[in-house]
């Protein structure tokens, strides 16, 4: 019964196995066909076309899209670039043409070594690159002896130009050749990240890589490489059984890559770079109503040009083995201990944890003891009695030492979190870096080693483990600025809109806030404030100095030898800040390396931005 | 369920007796082991041709998956009887998964999502479902025996068909979602579906189209558009189709010899070594060359069918219907295109394109088939 049941279904499925092996016998022969079709019938036609005139497709660059300020300054262009190749079939003896070649332009015996060895890789209707970057000049002089150079051709390419140079240049980056690494990303769709994904107008699937194209290596010249990168053309070539250029048949135009619309102020980015002048460090300057980058600053800097251009020997090597890392933005790769401007986190837990009041008082007599060990405050005589706004405007170590003992590492750690330290900001540039937040755990995994009770005071007046990156530090004095909205930094404005995204909204009582604004404020404009010499003319602003005493320690280590006075072993200046106090516009976090005193160095330079950009906003108004 | 209860039975009454490695390895079809390491040899031999000296790396690694996949095939083909069948859907579930996987964390490339990092293995699963499918497909069928079948026996199966046809149009991998869709057509075709059912689909699919349409990427619209009409833009997508037409056409009758594809070798045909491969073959061996390999591949079907038709049980022929049509089509397909019959979509040749995950799909499903050869019912009989 089963048996004929199969027996059944095995001739029906024979039947049908048949008629497939059919359908696939009728396919191949329509194969066959119109493979006799093409290489028998038409085969002659087809010889010709492949041989007497073969089609040559050569790309056209696409120009890569503008990038401007968010006042529409252009920050960086195309401008164009003459390059001179030489096709080795037609110049009959490329070492030669090269040798008179040499007569009117600049090659070294080192290019002319690579130049060969490219011509031997390619075929020889190929051109090959002889030199970028000529000069009007040298364009010239090579036209009028044409006849000289059979082979010869002056391309015309576009370059990219950074018309202020150094001017915001870790934010917009460099370009440089293309790499594997560089392709893989690029092509990851994931690259851009989700809230970018919408700025690339064209199909990524269209968008080609070469290998020597430029692309951006940092910055935001990398992070938008997707949306900059236009897609590139194609010249259809008839190329004769010499290889020469025939004529042209079409072309499809290449298409520009998108434009993009950065949150930078020029204005207030030129301030910034110039309130900082040469001093090793970082400044971060944000819209605390939107999070908005509107100046950001690394020093030292470099040119990005100068990649366009190319280094001569040496240049390269001093830039990066430059001690001072000027390839690194240490505004977001740069993690440091943020010594007291993190005191307003810890008073803001200690309020909200109910561990303090407006009017408990500590008495500061210059340090505590903890363990046998002595914590000292900055101030050797003390400060004597103080209150929360201040412990905050005089920076006081004992009052938040107290504080925290009794707040706790646990609960520190929670909202130190809630304000950004210990996580990446989400900013739309490479490389950040998320500082670090010491929990217990942390500690257990990373030191195998319990957590003391006397770290969780260091910590308190953000010395020890603790480390931020200044555009966190310039986010948690937004955050304070605009009453708990903790905002992801922006660099784009998408169609020249602000975009907000808010990461995070931190509860705050609003008189704990209120409170812990006032010691800012007494920072700057208290009598005893301790950047007092600092607060700006012509605005009410409310800050926190910190001095980071990183080395202090390495000092101690490598002996008693070495004097205070090396620079390398000064301590690293912080002051953050935000003003109007009335209606916050600005946030900033300024941090100068081995600067000294927070108050001295780093006040300063936030001082002579406020002013500046409050002056012209001013004279704006008035106007 | 007793349905399923009565084939073992059926089976067992009929040989339970399992065969030894012995007889397994003299079972093994090796004339058709034989037909596959020519293609590859071959395949071997254009791809030397079509990447050069310079990246003889790619030759090695290519050769490298071959001997791998021929050991994973003679493995694959000793397994045990009903090993396969047990695990059927297991195996499918398995793959599906992986496919959820690849939609929400897969590795993108080149603005698809199709590969899947396991430890340090790339793995596209959407190549593993096109042997998945059919497998569940014959359990199913070998379930559930309806004959004829009408369209609501068949509501389940398309359900299983779907789910991952769905996962791998949204990478977007079009060719692969064609393959899959074909040979679960074929698979449900030689299960017996009823004559009005076919009659209906071929009504009803093509109706749909318009709507499918719309869930298409541009490219992908412009691709099929440029394959009526490939004149209309020559430097856009109708690019691969003219060069390749003019590498095959210019090859004539013998040729132009090893290495002196002229077409092929100035970069004007792009993808040469992965799926325009087949252009470089009519190009330097003419049309002697190229039908020579689709004799080979037409040898390898035929015995896929001499296979299947001698299948002890239902789910044995129903597999090895599967897999041949997998490999029959994807050969079919990949030609078409690369001749200017079919859209380009982006299938590989078997054993001829360079690349590891569709060399180890085809030989993957060849191992299975050998499995169905060496426990068929005849044994001896076959071609």
């Amino acid at each position: 019964m089963l048996e004929d049941d199969h027996e059944l279904f095995r001739v029906d499925a024979r039947r049908r196995l048949l008629l497939i092996g059919g359908l696939g016998g009728v396919l191949f022969s329509v194969l066959g066909i119109r493979l006799f079709h093409l290489q028998l019938l038409k085969g002659g036609e087809y010889r010709d076309l492949a041989e007497n005139n073969r089609i040559s497709l050569q790309p056209v660059p696409a120009p890569r899209g503008h990038i401007f300020d968010r006042n529409g300054s252009i920050l960086v262009e195309n401008r164009p670039d003459y390059r001179l190749a030489v096709i080795p079939e037609l110049s009959g003896g490329l070492p030669k043409t090269l040798e008179r070649l040499r007569a009117y332009i600049e090659i070294t015996d080192k290019d002319i070594e690579g130049i060969l060895k490219q011509a031997r890789k390619q075929r020889s209707f190929l051109p090959v690159k002889i030199r970028s970057h000529l000069t009007w000049r040298e364009v010239s002089r090579i036209e009028v002896r044409s006849h000289l150079f059979p082979g010869a051709i002056i391309q015309i390419q576009s370059r990219r130009h950074y018309p202020f140079g150094s001017l915001g240049a870790h934010v917009l980056g460099y370009l440089g050749e293309i790499t594997e690494t560089d392709k893989r990303d690029f092509t990851d769709t994931t690259f851009l990240g989700m809230e970018d994904a919408h700025l690339v107008k064209r199909d990524l699937n269209d968008v080609r890589f070469r290998s020597g194209d430029l692309v951006g290596k940092t910055g935001v010249e990398r992070r938008f490489e997707t949306v900059l990168r236009g897609q590139e053309g194609v010249r259809k070539m008839e190329v004769n059984a010499l290889g020469r250029q025939v004529r042209e048949l079409g072309h499809s135009s290449p298409m520009p890559g998108d434009d993009l619309y950065l949150t930078l102020d020029i204005d207030l980015q030129r301030d910034t770079e110039a309130a900082l002048g040469e001093k090793l460090g970082a400044v971060v300057v944000m819209d605390p109503r939107t999070g908005e980058i509107l100046a950001m600053v690394s020093r030292p800097a470099y040119d990005p040009n100068a990649f366009i251009r190319g280094f001569g020997p040496g240049q390269w090597r001093s830039l990066i083995t430059n001690p001072g890392r000027p390839l690194t933005n240490k505004a977001i790769q740069g993690q440091y201990p943020p010594g007291s401007t993190f005191k307003m986190v810890v008073a803001l837990a200690g309020l909200a944890e109910g561990k303090i009041g407006a009017n408990d008082r500590v008495v500061c007599n210059g340090h505590i003891e903890r363990e046998k060990v002595r914590f000292h405050c900055w101030k050797k005589s003390g400060h004597g009695s103080v209150d929360l706004v201040q412990a905050i405007a005089q920076s006081c170590d004992v009052y938040f030492y107290r504080l925290a003992d009794k707040i706790g590492i646990d609960a520190l750690e929670r909202y130190a979190r809630k304000f950004g330290f210990g996580e990446l900001s989400g900013i739309r540039l490479v490389g950040e870096r998320p500082g670090l937040m010491p929990s217990r755990e942390w500690k257990r995994a990373r030191q195998r080693a319990p957590w003391y009770p006397g770290e969780t005071l260091i910590t308190a007046i953000g010395q020890g483990y603790v480390m931020a990156t200044p555009v966190q530090l310039a986010s948690m004095v937004a955050t304070i600025a605009n009453g708990g909205i903790l905002y992801q930094p922006a660099m784009v404005r998408p169609g020249n809109k602000s975009t907000a995204v808010v990461r995070r909204r931190i509860r705050i009582d609003p008189q704990h806030l209120a409170l812990v604004k006032h010691g800012m404020e007494e920072v700057l404009n208290g009598s005893r404030g301790t950047a007092r010499q600092a607060a700006p003319k012509g605005v009410r602003a409310a800050g926190k100095t910190g001095t980071s005493q990183v080395v202090r320690q390495k000092r101690e280590e490598s002996g008693k030898a070495i004097p205070s006075s090396d620079p390398r072993f000064q301590d690293h200046a912080l002051f953050v800040c935000y003003a109007p106090v009335e209606s916050p516009e600005l946030a900033i976090a300024v941090i100068i390396e081995h600067g000294g005193h927070g108050s001295s160095a780093a006040a300063p330079v936030a001082r002579d931005i406020l002013e500046r950009h409050f002056a012209r906003k001013n004279a704006g108004l008035e106007t | 369920m007793a349905r399923a209860d009565d084939n073992k039975n059926f089976l067992s009454s009929e040989d339970a007796v399992a065969l030894r490695l012995r007889e397994r390895l003299a079972r093994f079809p090796w004339g058709l082991l034989l037909l596959l390491t020519l293609a590859a040899c071959i395949g071997l031999t254009v791809l030397f041709s079509a990447v050069g000296r310079r990246n003889i790396g790619m030759l090695f690694s290519q050769t490298v998956r071959f001997g791998f996949s021929l050991v994973l095939m003679v493995i694959l083909a000793l397994a045990n009887e009903k090993v396969y069948r047990r695990y059927a859907y297991l195996i499918y579930g398995l793959i599906l998964l992986m496919l959820v996987a690849v939609a929400i964390m897969g590795d993108v490339g080149m603005g698809a999502r199709r590969w899947l990092e396991i430890g340090f293995v790339r793995l596209q699963p959407s190549e593993l479902m096109k042997a998945a499918i059919v497998l569940a497909l014959a359990r199913y069928f070998h379930d559930q025996s309806a004959s004829p079948l009408r369209l609501r026996d068949v509501l389940i199966p398309l359900c299983l068909i779907l789910a991952p046809l769905a996962l791998i149009v949204h990478q977007p991998d079009l060719g692969t979602a064609v393959i899959v869709a074909v040979i679960s057509g074929a698979v449900i075709f030689v299960a017996g579906l009823s004559w009005h059912a076919i009659l209906a689909t071929v009504i009803i699919v093509p109706a749909s189209f318009p709507l499918l349409w719309n869930f298409l990427h541009d490219y992908q619209k412009r691709r099929i558009f440029t394959l009526f009409f490939p004149e209309d833009d020559p430097l856009g997508a109708g690019y691969h189709i003219i060069q390749s037409k003019i590498a095959v056409g210019s090859g004539g009758l013998t040729g132009k010899g090893f290495m002196g594809g002229s077409q092929s070798h100035l970069d004007f045909l792009p993808e040469r070594h992965t799926d325009f491969i087949f252009s470089v073959l009519a190009e330097e061996w003419g049309f002697l060359g190229a039908v020579i390999l689709i004799v080979i591949y037409g040898l390898i079907t035929l015995r896929g069918i001499t296979i299947a038709v001698m299948a002890r049980d239902r789910f044995g022929l129903l597999l090895a219907s599967g897999l041949l049509s997998l490999f029959l089509f994807q050969v079919i397909i990949n030609i078409g295109m690369v001749i200017g019959l079919l859209p380009v979509v982006g299938i590989p040749l078997p054993l001829v394109s360079y690349g590891g995950s569709s060399m180890i799909t085809v030989m993957l499903a060849m191992g299975l088939l050998a499995h169905v050869s060496i426990h068929s019912k005849q044994h001896g009989r076959a071609v």
